[in-house]
């Protein structure tokens, strides 16, 4: 489980994601760009949200705060998971 | 609450402007109209993956359906094959109808109504793959809506914005004709437009082994023999996927924003005879006909022509040419019967729905499409085989029995009151 | 076209807690809870392994073995339930015409628990894509589609008028009585076997809402984990069960001198065309809903007695109808007992509406609110009267039942005191 302490997640990541599971193309430059900007806005429901967390979770091996699944932008949500990874929480 | 007597509409009525439809035979009404014209037939072997080794060999599949070309990438990740289906069927109904948004004068003016035999079968045996190979993490977010049966008429309304009364029947085949009667009521009692169908997906391995209990089941291996009603070789039905939607409208509000009236939704009436018990069909299915011809307020010499339910289990056929001589008299042997989906398959709720789209087709042809597969009938009827039949039919009967036991009849008029 | 007045002349219930209408109504009355760890199956590993089940042993309640055997749970709960609706109503059914009978049944998941037993068989514990076949046991066909429960029901008591199952998700329970009633209303049948069945109690069905963080985690304390409109709640607590009402032409009740209940006086159901699972703050789409079963019965909602909630414990759900229900009764919203019942006996997904239909029944016979068990820290976004733990006696004349479904449903259901009625 070390690796966790190494991987964090980036745009492309998270641009990847949304697109595999929840079907939302957004190309990661973009979606850089407008890090901001609510996950309605690129199409991106509740449900695509706890999906991503699911997929993050078993990736990693570890629980996400309840909170992740609740951001609103990507920027609020690669900050939480982002620090959730490197506490290991 | 004293003495409440009030009416509801009655001088609404309910009529068809656009057809949407996925089949065996084809993507969109072209494709379908042109092989159901032409007595063609899309039975095939089982091609989907993990059916190879099942007893059921024959079935009409939908090939060539890309929903990506009609449907935005996030509605499919969250949903199964059949509402795939629908959430197309619904969209080339729509543009069959040019019912666009400016259409619709408020969202609750628009309703959803669907039949569903199975739900989201394919879908579903993933999820219990993930949840049993792999543990329950790793069932996702979408089997929560993916899997049941109202998930088509959710995803229409949502991906269209319409608010008004949405209903699900989930049924066996002869629910397909109970949901355009439940829209047509939706319609009359004052709902302005009613999108409604049914499509069915169930080709999925774990699907197909549920469906080996019915024995009406054809297990014949060759496209030729597996589905042929009303002759000696019958040996039960083939299953198929696909179906249609209907845009369903008031006619005023029809007329007034310019859409073709294409047909009338007139009369149905549903009885119940129960599962397996053919013969018992004959009285539910005579008297669900007597209650679609009064309902339409319709003579049976008026029915132009009869789309037969045609299960393929001689006792059954035996049981629907009976019917039909009870319900509609000396003029049963007259009226041509036709039974296109022994070309397609029977896609259980979908079926009667598809055959109502293809019987709007037949008369704005003025074509009777033959029943594919089909020749000596040994029953009293006149059963179109062959080639299609030239007539001007202005009326059609069009009926549906379940395998658990319903019978169901509709009546659809051409065109709408109005002179054409 | 007339419409008739619909009358409920009998009812009967399958509920966690107790199976038939003395037992159900003991525990709403009481304000006890049914909710505890799953013994159905083993829960462990999940993250909700709570649930509402019922006690229940068909052979214990006339189910024939061959019955019983071709039947799945949430079918056999429906055969139970609606016996005891046909005993209650004193319905002969040899005495009625099969053809103006009709049944109207609902169902949400319909045959997925069983389902799921065979697909663990056929795919060899999910090893396979490619099932075998020879694997499954008899009467599948049955589990495939929810048709089943309507058919088997109509099967049961010799129905031949319209039988249709009704699957809009968690409203299946409203809709399928609502369906009923216009069917009654409009003449097409006079008499109606009207509910809804399912018993949802298994890994799949569980595992999917856990998935989307929709059930209660409190495994540490289930008869206390459905907390409808308290501030600490944090989702439903999965229920099973069934409960079928008998319907029928007011007219045709009172020639065969039937009792009367109370009467269906109103019924509208919605999209709200939003989200598949997502409900909007503001609740519009159900207060039309309420609105036009409320115009329906000829009705000011001032005159409502008793709102029935949906209630299901979860954050939004409980926000979303607290709107919508001040949106549609005003100021008389806050006057008004709103209670849920799944606080006591969970969320049964389609079987809970036509339960909760029939809890307002019996809450109109008793002229009794039944309470929201385990409330007791209010939530600022919801500031309606929730009967918090105990019943409370009310005059009750016209009372209103809502609900929320997967899929954008939204359904009301008004029942009204039937003039000269014998109850």
């Amino acid at each position: 489980m070390t690796d966790q302490l190494d991987h964090q997640v980036t745009v492309e990541d998270l641009s990847a994601l949304m697109k595999r599971t929840a079907g939302v193309h957004v190309d990661p430059v973009t979606l850089g760009q407008q890090a901001d900007d609510g996950f309605d806005t690129f199409g991106l429901d509740s449900l695509g949200l706890l999906g991503i967390v699911a997929e993050l979770e078993k990736r990693y091996g570890l629980g996400l705060p309840e909170q992740a699944e609740r951001c609103k932008t990507p920027a609020d949500f690669l900050a939480l998971v982002n620090g959730a990874l490197r506490t290991g929480v | 609450m004293s003495g409440r007597q009030r009416t509801t509409g009655t001088d609404r009525r309910a009529v068809v402007t656009g057809l949407g439809v996925v089949s065996p035979h084809g993507v969109g009404v072209e494709a379908h109209w042109k092989a159901t014209a032409d007595g063609a037939s899309s039975l095939g072997p089982v091609t989907r993956e993990g059916c190879e080794r099942m007893p059921l060999k024959v079935a009409g599949e939908v090939r060539g359906f890309d929903a990506a070309e009609t449907v935005e990438e996030r509605f499919l990740v969250q949903t199964d094959r059949f509402t795939h289906f629908a959430l197309a069927a619904a969209q080339f109904a729509l543009a069959d109808a040019r019912f666009g948004r400016a259409d619709v004068d408020s969202p609750y003016s628009v309703g959803v109504v669907t039949a569903a035999g199975s739900g989201g079968g394919e879908f579903g045996q993933r999820e219990l793959q993930n949840l049993w190979g792999q543990g329950s993490r790793y069932v996702g977010p979408y089997q929560s809506i993916a899997w049941f049966y109202a998930a088509s008429t959710g995803q229409v309304s949502i991906r269209n914005d319409f608010k008004g009364p949405c209903g699900v029947v989930a049924a066996d085949e002869a629910g397909g004709l109970d949901a355009l009667a439940h829209a047509a009521l939706a319609v009359r009692g004052g709902t302005e437009t009613v999108v409604c169908g049914a499509t069915e997906a169930p080709l999925a391995p774990y699907s197909i082994v549920c469906q080996l209990g019915y024995p009406e089941l054809s297990r014949a291996g060759e496209p030729e023999r597996a589905y042929r009603p009303f002759t000696e070789a019958a040996c039960g039905f083939a299953p198929a996927e696909g179906g249609a939607v209907l845009v369903v409208e008031e006619e005023r509000a029809a007329l007034e924003r310019g859409a073709d009236v294409r047909a009338t939704v007139a009369g149905h009436a549903a009885t119940f005879t129960g599962p397996g018990r053919w013969a018992d069909s004959r009285e539910g299915l005579a008297r669900a006909v007597a209650g679609a011809l009064a309902e339409a307020d319709c003579r049976p010499e008026e029915v132009d022509v009869v789309f037969a339910d045609a299960l393929g289990i001689p006792e059954a056929d035996r049981a629907e040419a009976l019917a039909l001589a009870d319900a509609l008299g000396a003029h049963a042997r007259r009226v041509p019967v036709t039974a296109p989906k022994t070309g397609t398959g029977r896609a259980y709720c979908a079926a009667p729905v598809l055959d109502v789209a293809t019987a709007v087709l037949a008369m704005e042809h003025g074509l009777i499409p033959p029943t594919p597969h089909v020749s000596d009938v040994c029953h009293d009827l006149d059963v179109v085989t062959g080639r299609a039949r030239p007539a001007e039919p202005r009326t059609a009967l069009v009926l549906g029995r379940g395998l658990m036991g319903s019978n169901s009849a509709l009546v659809l008029r051409q065109g709408g009151t109005s002179p054409s | 076209m007339t419409r008739r007045r619909v009358a409920v002349t009998g009812i009967g219930v399958v509920a966690p807690g107790g199976i038939g209408v003395p037992q159900f109504w003991s525990l709403l009355s009481d304000g006890r809870t049914a909710t505890r760890r799953i013994s159905l199956f083993d829960p462990a590993g999940l993250r909700s392994q709570i649930a509402a089940e019922c006690d229940f042993e068909a052979s214990e309640h006339g189910l024939g073995l061959a019955t019983a055997q071709r039947s799945d749970r949430y079918v056999q709960f429906a055969l139970v339930a609606a016996a005891e609706a046909v005993r209650d109503a004193h319905l002969d059914m040899d005495r009625e015409d099969p053809w103006r009978a009709g049944a109207t049944l609902g169902t949400a998941v319909g045959g997925t628990t069983r389902l799921e037993h065979d697909y663990v068989l056929v795919s060899e514990r999910g090893a396979r894509w490619d099932v075998d076949d020879r694997r499954a046991e008899p009467h599948l066909e049955r589990a495939f589609t929810p048709a089943t429960l309507s058919s088997a029901v109509a099967e049961e008591f010799g129905v031949h008028g319209p039988v249709q199952t009704v699957s809009t998700g968690c409203t299946s329970g409203l809709d399928a009585v609502g369906y009923a009633y216009h069917a009654v209303a409009e003449g097409r049948v006079d008499v109606c076997l009207a509910g809804a069945a399912d018993s949802p109690i298994s890994p799949i069905t569980m595992a999917c809402f856990d998935a989307i963080k929709a059930t209660s985690p409190n495994n540490d304390d289930p008869a206390h984990a459905s907390r409808p409109f308290d501030a600490d709640r944090n989702g439903f607590v999965m229920g099973e069960g069934a409960a079928v009402l008998v319907l029928e032409d007011l007219e045709h009740a009172r020639a065969r001198g039937a009792d009367v209940y109370c009467e269906i006086s109103g019924y509208a159901t919605f999209g709200n065309a939003y989200h598949m699972t997502g409900l909007t703050k503001e609740g519009l789409e159900m207060a039309r809903a309420i609105d036009t079963a409320l115009d329906m019965a000829e009705l000011d909602g001032s005159a409502i007695d008793y709102v029935n909630a949906h209630g299901s414990g979860t954050q939004q759900n409980d926000r979303h109808e607290t709107a919508a229900v001040k949106r549609s009764l005003g100021e008389h919203a806050y006057n008004t007992p709103m209670s849920s019942i799944k606080s006591m006996v969970g969320h049964s997904l389609g079987a809970i509406g036509s339960i909760e239909l029939a809890a307002c029944v019996l809450a109109m016979a008793h002229q009794v609110v039944p309470p929201t068990a385990n409330y007791t820290t209010p939530d600022p976004e919801c500031d309606l009267d929730y009967v918090p733990r105990e019943a409370r006696e009310r005059t009750l004349r016209h009372v209103l039942s809502v609900g929320s479904g997967f899929g954008g449903f939204q359904s009301a259901v008004v029942l009204s005191a039937s003039e000269g009625a014998l109850r």
